[in-house]
């Protein structure tokens, strides 16, 4: 009989224990519920990778972003009120991302920049359209983020990348044995690659070459498949390219020129102990952002960031971020009395969307008179920057 | 691309499998434990010598790097096997390799709060390439297989020949035995565990020597390629281990080298280890284990 | 009510433990729901944890059971993830987003994952330890390579899964939690019934099983055909709870995840797994949300951190004794202290410390025994005196 009665104990504190956990955690709610109802600041999200591999994107969004809020909140706020910025950690995986919006949600989030990388971003589209949740991205750049009509991006799309740099291409380059270096794995690689491929006029041949993984051992074999190129694009980040820059410099032509998308930017500022003057190529990339620029908005950016941060998170997602929050405060001022702090998501979603897609001009670091079209697309120029002249 | 540039492609990159997977068959054959931290410690490996590098330039300074990598290395892997897996002498072996497993994500958090996670590029001194005739081959590989093939030959004549080796043999074919017939089994399983970080050290210096790119994750994939290079060889077998990196090297090379199979690599290269693992289930090179009741 | 009584001590109880739990849970979970439905971040970690149940409980049979070390458990969801998906949204264009089309993409991708599994089983039959574990982790990834560079199943984008009714969505953590209890009921009857003690005699000694008729062959493929069926089941929850499906998730990290919810469990015990699973996921998604911006890498230092402890804990043998003074089961008999009646015996019980006459046994061994003198050593040469 004691052993029995045992189990029935240990059986009721199993039940008990998980009771309390329950009842503690959980509530009765309703789905159309305002949660913002309370709010005495605005509240804006975001969702980023601040740990792993992607880190130093997600923490140059959360710094700029942050810096931006400060800077808003000093100077009074947004019609008097003061902007509340949080961001959570997905280390860049989707599945992670349910939780956060939840909880950023149930918070009082009223406003969104949405996720800094692609995959995330595809869970958060979705989980925002069915709330009305507007979100304006600073580097989510796959087309298929800005799906629904809550979602703009401050970013030049995947495809209009590979659009424009292969009109680039056909109109500039004399070449007509054209390489390039994708990652194979990568969403923003192979976005921009098979766009590019596409467009690129059928009297240029491609020479493919394509790696994988986060750390790569040797370009060699990359090396000896475009070394012939006198001209190679690379829809890749700075960090793998650089690395193949140092490893290639003996072998492609010193002539030859690198030509790559805003994940170049930083590769001259953002990998330590890399000096480009090393490499004998031109290079150049096509972007929204420089972070070597000299003047404008984009230096005030830079010397702001650099003091309160360091360089080493020093890149475009960062600049693309601080004009994401600038441009939401212009949008709300803009919007006058239709938008109030205990406004519900949905209602704020509303109005944003019909300003964003209405003609709304923006101008900031990462662009002058920047608009958007209705579906989320950004119009902006992008500027070719050289980040080095090739060695005479 | 002609055979013998995806040749000398694939000898870069396999002479580093090689280093490591020198480091993983010993630890594997002698304590009997898969170091899932191994691919980690080349990583603290790389950070010593970018600090190193990063304080001085010159030459000697290099050199220097080097020993102090050895050292941190050594060191590294005696405390980690003093602290985490001489308790566990006796226990289930998955618990030794949960244990091996949360040794890893410790030391990658740890330089992940210590160094960030932004790429680094280390100041090692750039070797260059020799040429014959039209091939270059990196003066970094030639180092590298001739590195590895001496300590390879190093090895095998201290285990074969050496008091201290002969008792490591003896520990890996039976312990409980060796242990009655006088051998010190904990201070032999420590000085293998100090040979294999050494070997760790050298291989994140080889590694850096190649490509001098580092992040915190720059020994977990390498770790893996390196541990299923030693079991196409024949885990615990030392030519094995030197033989399953070169045919790994090469695969990846040959992957590499066609546009359209090149995203497949991996795959390739795990359903080529499964094959050769169904034909011969010990690796090409291992010994076959006999199972007594 | 001495019958009721007779009838409540033949029933094994402890058999029932893990159901009690998760049918609690479920009924905690609709009584907190009975009004307008779940809060959002509640319902996903409950699906979460749900999964994770679902995992652990599926490796168990392979790692705590059968003794192999499986690293490829990530590769037979990802198979269940892509394919039930897939065959959820071509489906639903017939038989719309509820209940039916959700339990016949759980039925093929589950059957899909099966087939993978048998067909990792061959290899297990050759194969050893390590040499396995291997070529299981080789799956995994050959299996996250391939969907992840297939155009059909939205290559690097990932896969945009089936976005249920909502009513369904809303509802999903009662099925979720419903799945958890068949995949208990399948588990623990199988390794309650002849399948089980064979797959556990080849765990303890494979040379003995098969000396001694068991069919290694066929209880090995059954071990890894049912584990694989439920991770693909888990695999079907998963594309239905998030929108989208990316296959760098898949990979041996997650594999080791799962590893090590089993093993800090303990290995073969089925209610530990279930608690760590739970425990796990839950701290994991509470400390993601509690330490955001820069304390987010701390917890990734804390949690390898007590991993290691938990591990060296509870299972180093030199910890043993301590263990079992300071265990649950060593306070729940400090609480319960049975308190023995010196007078009821029974013939043979062999309890000295029972016996009423107290022979102090202390007391008998000071006694001092004096060596006489004459005794005579024995001789070392043989000569008798």
């Amino acid at each position: 009989m004691k052993n029995l009665a045992k189990k029935i104990i240990s059986a009721v504190m199993a039940i008990t224990m998980i009771a309390v956990a329950c009842v503690a955690f959980s509530s009765c709610s309703d789905a159309k519920k305002n949660y913002a109802a309370n709010n005495t600041e605005f509240y804006i999200g975001a969702s980023g990778p601040l740990t792993g591999g992607a880190a130093v994107y997600g923490m140059a969004v959360k710094n700029s972003a942050e810096m931006a809020v400060e800077e808003i909140n000093a100077a009074g706020g947004i019609n008097g009120v003061k902007i509340k910025f949080v961001m959570m950690d997905d280390k860049h995986d989707a599945s992670n991302v349910s939780t956060n919006y939840a909880t950023m949600y149930e918070a009082g989030m009223q406003i969104s920049l949405g996720c800094v990388t692609t995959a995330p971003c595809k869970e958060w589209k979705t989980l925002s359209y069915e709330d009305g949740l507007f979100f304006i991205t600073p580097s989510a750049s796959a087309d298929i983020v800005v799906e629904y009509d809550n979602a703009f991006q401050m970013c030049f799309a995947d495809e209009n990348q590979g659009t424009t740099a292969a009109n680039y291409v056909n109109e500039n380059v004399s070449e007509t044995k054209i390489g390039v270096l994708y990652k194979s794995d990568d969403a923003y690689s192979t976005g921009i690659f098979n766009k590019f491929k596409s467009t690129l006029s059928s009297s240029k041949t491609l020479v493919e070459a394509s790696f994988s993984g986060e750390t790569v051992a040797s370009f060699a074999t990359q090396i000896s498949q475009l070394k012939d190129c006198k001209f190679i694009f690379m829809p890749i980040y700075y960090g793998p390219a650089a690395q193949f820059m140092d490893e290639a410099k003996n072998d492609v032509a010193p002539d030859a020129i690198y030509y790559g998308c805003d994940g170049l930017d930083g590769i001259d500022t953002s990998v330590e102990g890399f000096d480009i003057s090393t490499i004998p190529q031109e290079v150049s990339y096509l972007s929204h952002f420089n972070s070597q620029a000299t003047d404008g908005a984009a230096k005030t950016f830079i010397d702001k960031y650099v003091s309160k941060y360091g360089k080493e998170t020093l890149n475009q997602f960062g600049a693309s971020a601080y004009d994401c929050i600038y441009a939401i405060k212009a949008a709300i001022e803009a919007a006058g009395n239709k938008i109030g702090v205990t406004s519900s998501p949905s209602e704020i979603g509303d109005v944003l969307k019909g300003i964003f897609g209405g003609g709304f001009t923006f101008s900031g670091v990462t662009g002058d008179s920047i608009t958007w079209n209705k579906n989320g697309f950004v119009n902006k120029s992008a500027i070719k920057y050289i980040v080095k002249e090739k060695n005479s | 691309m002609d055979i013998l540039s995806i040749l000398i492609n694939g000898l870069n990159v396999g002479v580093i499998y090689a280093m490591i997977a020198l480091g993983y068959t010993m630890v594997y054959g002698i304590a009997k434990m898969l170091n899932f931290a191994h691919g980690d410690i080349i990583m603290v490996g790389g950070y010593a010598i970018y600090v190193f590098c990063a304080m001085s330039g010159s030459l000697p300074m290099f050199f220097g790097a080097i020993l102090i990598s050895v050292v941190v290395c050594t060191l590294l892997g005696i405390t980690v096997e003093k602290v985490a897996y001489r308790p566990l002498r006796g226990a289930s072996p998955l618990a030794v390799l949960i244990t091996a497993i949360g040794v890893s994500y410790l030391l990658q958090s740890l330089a992940q709060i210590i160094f960030k996670s932004a790429p680094k590029r280390v100041a090692v001194p750039d070797l260059g390439k020799i040429m014959i005739g039209e091939l270059g081959i990196k003066v970094s590989t030639l180092i590298t297989l001739a590195v590895s093939v001496a300590v390879m030959i190093a090895l095998s004549c201290f285990i074969r020949y050496n008091k201290i080796g002969r008792a490591m043999l003896a520990v890996s074919e039976d312990r409980g035995a060796a242990e009655l017939m006088g051998v010190n089994v904990n201070k032999i399983i420590t000085i293998t565990f100090a040979i294999g970080s050494a070997l760790a050290a050298l291989a994140g210096l080889f590694y850096l020597l190649q490509s001098p790119y580092m992040t915190t994750t720059f020994g977990a994939m390498p770790g893996i390629k390196a541990f299923t290079a030693a079991v196409i060889g024949g885990i615990g077998s030392i030519p094995g281990a030197m033989v399953g990196s070169i045919v790994l090297g090469i695969i990846e090379a040959v992957c590499d080298a066609i546009p359209a199979v090149a995203p497949y690599k991996d795959a390739v290269e795990f359903s080529i280890l499964i094959v050769i693992l169904l034909v011969r289930p010990t690796g090409l090179l291992g010994k076959k284990r006999r199972e007594k009741v | 009510m001495k019958n009721i009584g007779l009838a409540l001590k033949k029933i094994k109880w402890k058999h029932y433990v893990n159901y009690v739990i998760v049918l609690a849970a479920l009924i905690v979970l609709l009584i907190a729901g009975a009004s307008g439905g779940l809060k959002a971040s509640t319902n996903e970690l409950v699906l979460k944890i749900a999964i994770s149940i679902v995992l652990a409980v599926s490796l168990s049979i392979v790692v705590g059971f059968l003794g192999e070390l499986s690293l490829g458990h990530a590769g037979f969801m990802c198979v269940g993830a892509y394919i039930g998906g897939k065959v959820a949204v071509v489906i639903s264009e017939k038989l719309g987003g509820g209940i039916v089309t959700f339990l016949i993409s759980l039925i093929v991708g589950g059957l899909c994952a099966a087939v993978c599994g048998f067909v990792i089983g061959l290899p297990a039959l050759r194969l050893r330890g390590d040499y396995l574990a291997i070529v299981t982790l080789a799956f995994g990834e050959i299996v996250k390579v391939i969907f992840q560079q297939s155009k059909a199943f939205g290559a690097n984008l990932g896969f945009d899964t089936l976005r249920y009714d909502k009513s369904f969505r809303q509802n999903f953590y009662i099925i979720a939690l419903i799945l958890v209890l068949v995949t208990l009921a399948v588990t623990q009857n199988m390794i309650r019934s002849k399948h089980g003690r064979a797959i556990t005699a080849i765990r303890d000694n494979e040379i003995a099983a098969r000396a001694s008729g068991v069919d290694v062959t066929k209880y090995k493929l059954i071990a890894f055909v049912v584990s694989a069926f439920f991770a693909g089941i888990a695999g079907v929850m998963f594309a239905c709870t998030f929108s989208t499906v990316q296959a760098p998730k898949f990979g041996y990290n997650y594999s080791i995840e799962i590893l090590v919810m089993v093993v800090l469990g303990g290995m073969g015990n089925i209610t530990g797994t279930i608690l760590s699973a739970s425990l796990i996921t839950f701290l994991n998604v509470k400390l993601s949300t509690v330490l955001t911006g820069d304390l987010a890498v701390v917890k990734d230092l804390v949690y390898a951190l007590i991993l290691v402890l938990i591990v060296i804990y509870t299972n180093a043998p030199a910890f043993k004794t301590f263990r079992e003074k300071h265990n649950l089961k060593a306070f729940t008999l400090r609480i319960f202290k049975p308190k023995k009646d010196p007078s009821r015996i029974r013939d043979d019980e062999a309890k000295w410390s029972n016996i009423p006459t107290k022979i102090n046994m202390d007391e008998l061994l000071t006694v001092d025994l004096k060596v006489q003198e004459s005794v005579q050593s024995p001789d070392k040469g043989g000569k008798n005196k």
